[in-house]
């Protein structure tokens, strides 16, 4: 019997061959964590009386759930963070205006690679899945990967998700991520690794697959990942200067589930509140009266989201009665929407930027939702009071969707406006 | 560690939620962990007596997808709270580790078990072995068991206790 991708990963981790269901302790290539759980692990670490890490050249911090310190707290949040990182001799610490988004910027910069194993905080570490790393996240048990090494793991078994045809005009990758989740069954992907592959793969951007690994994990899958082909060479090339394997499934190796997905959509898709997978297509709820926008998050971080949204908003303006947030993913995203002048195009529309990183979705901590307001947005989650207000209703859609919407005042459907 | 419950039946459905049915989120929201505040709240979004009727060694039964929603532990802490049991036709991810990490014995994967019981039967679970029985009805099957490496957290306490000790060997190791 052969094994699945996630499990080559996991059993180049742990050493020997490792099969769905057993329990592990694999150790990771990479841990990452965010600026704003580094103080809380570090407490509990000084109650553990560890004074050093495991391995501090493995963790890579971020600053990117708060890089605009909003208060006096949190700026002396900030300098706990930076005095953490110097104790603990943490060497990939990207602070405010160095990164971006944590679960973005590392691919850019050449750390993640095929085959490798990412024990993470914050649960969209998954995003890694794109190159084809493994990304797992463990929430606050991740201060025993930094103390000890490892942390218990169950071997995931694999939902294979074949991706036939092309996208659809009008729709953006966003819109199968959304499609995908509220179709795959909640039982079959539960604490199992999502895996793509098939035809309709090759034609797909890295960022398109940034987005496809970036949805599973709201119905209750472990992890998301993409065989990884030719198109992840292309995108490597320049950036890692190790070897790269093409690691991938074997042939006969056991998936508890294949499943065909056509790329092509009717129509745009919305999630509606409270939940990431309550979707339906934009036809059901076009004319609902917006207030807020937000363009940005882990789920919409690239060039690719940024063009998509300023191509809607050349020439035009942003209704009177919303506020538009665009949050680039990353420094580097956003050097290059500027060149490409999409940074004009949002300001002239009369759009808010903020610094790279998680901007609103971060909880709303920055341009947050009131009662009664109603908000379109790229982000990843929609619970009520996910953005400030629990009276607030969030829907979540395409950069496309969301840039039209803005313009209309309501949402609409994008298609009208290319 | 006694591995073997034996004590009422209390069944749930399908699909108890951890906030609201299990325990009120603003525990969730306060980041409280202290079983002794958690305990008089357990299941108080679906019997608000709940936490009066039970004792050391009752077991909670429930269906599919027991404490959905967004993995809060306190719901977990508060069953420990109380020395009950678990034996759920399935967990889902999130939850899976909390019970583990809060020191909960429980069974889970355990198609149709909820169809074996009524609320007050006397069951009894072996939580090493997984083999599980009413003795009200005459019922027994077995159930997969946790595997070892978990029963190993779930006895020491939880997953506090377990990274002390690990930590603690990892020192004594140290030349």
């Amino acid at each position: 019997m052969g094994q699945t991708l996630s499990e080559k990963i996991l059993s180049r981790a742990c050493g020997r061959p490792v099969g769905q269901g057993e329990i592990v302790f694999p150790e990771p290539d990479l841990i990452t964590t965010h600026d704003w759980y580094v103080v809380n692990f570090a407490k509990v670490l000084d109650e553990l009386g560890v004074d050093k890490l495991f391995a501090p050249e493995k963790l890579l911090i971020s600053t990117d759930h708060e890089p605009v310190a909003t208060s006096p707290l949190a700026a002396q949040r900030q300098r706990q963070v930076r005095k953490i990182v110097e104790r603990y001799g943490i060497k990939h610490f990207y602070d405010v205006g160095r990164g971006g988004h944590g679960h973005v910027f590392p691919m850019e910069l050449g750390y993640i690679r095929p085959g490798m194993l990412t024990i993470a905080y914050d649960i969209h570490v998954t995003n890694y899945g794109a190159l084809g790393c493994l990304g797992i996240p463990v929430v606050t048990e991740i201060t025993e990967v930094l103390a000890c090494g490892s942390v218990w793991l169950k071997v995931p078994h694999t939902v294979r998700v074949n991706l036939h045809g092309r996208l659809s005009p009008g729709t953006l990758m966003r819109d199968v991520a959304q499609r995908l989740i509220a179709e795959l069954a909640v039982d079959d992907v539960d604490y199992g690794v999502v895996e793509y592959g098939g035809p309709g793969l090759a034609d797909i951007s890295f960022a398109g697959r940034q987005v496809l690994c970036n949805t599973p994990i709201e119905i209750g899958a472990k992890s998301a990942i993409v065989e990884p082909d030719q198109h992840t060479l292309d995108w490597l090339a320049g950036r890692v200067r190790q070897p790269v394997e093409l690691i991938r499934s074997d042939a006969d190796a056991a998936f508890h589930r294949v499943i065909d997905f056509d790329l092509s959509l009717a129509e745009p898709q919305v999630a509606v509140p409270p939940t990431p997978d309550k979707v339906v297509g934009v036809s059901q709820v076009i004319g609902r009266k917006i207030h807020h926008a937000f363009v940005g998050s882990c789920a919409a971080a690239s060039f690719e989201d940024l063009q998509a949204a300023a191509e809607i908003l050349r020439n035009r303006r942003i209704h009177s009665d919303v506020r538009f947030f665009v949050t680039p993913g990353t420094q580097q995203v956003l050097s290059q929407a500027e060149e490409a002048g999409l940074m004009k195009v949002f300001v002239d529309a009369g759009a808010a930027i903020t610094a790279p990183g998680c901007g609103v979705c971060a909880g709303g901590k920055i341009g947050p939702l009131a009662d009664e307001e109603v908000s379109i947005n790229t982000g990843t989650r929609n619970d009520f009071g996910r953005l400030g207000s629990a009276k607030a209703e969030i829907y979540l859609a395409s950069a496309a969707t969301v840039a039209a919407s803005a313009v209309a005042g309501e949402i609409v459907d994008p298609r009208e406006f290319m | 560690m006694n591995w073997v419950y034996r004590g009422r039946c209390w069944k749930f459905g399908d699909n108890i939620g951890i906030d609201g049915d299990m325990m009120p989120l603003e525990f969730a929201l306060k980041r409280e962990l202290d079983p002794k505040v958690l305990g008089p709240y357990l299941m108080s979004g679906i019997d608000p007596e709940f936490a009066g009727k039970v004792r050391p060694g009752d077991l909670i039964v429930a269906g599919k997808r027991f404490a959905q929603g967004n993995p809060h532990i306190q719901g977990f802490l508060g069953i420990r709270a109380h020395g009950l049991g678990l034996i759920a036709e399935s967990i889902p991810r999130g939850s899976f580790r909390n019970a583990v990490n809060a020191g909960v014995p429980f069974l889970t994967n355990c198609a149709g078990v909820t169809e074996m019981v009524e609320t007050g039967d006397d069951i009894e679970a072996d939580f090493k072995s997984g083999l599980f029985v009413n003795h009200t009805r005459g019922l027994s099957r077995e159930f997969p068991p946790l595997e070892a490496q978990l029963l190993d957290i779930i006895a020491i306490g939880g997953w506090r206790l377990h990274l002390e000790r690990r930590v603690a060997m990892m020192k004594a190791s140290q030349p």
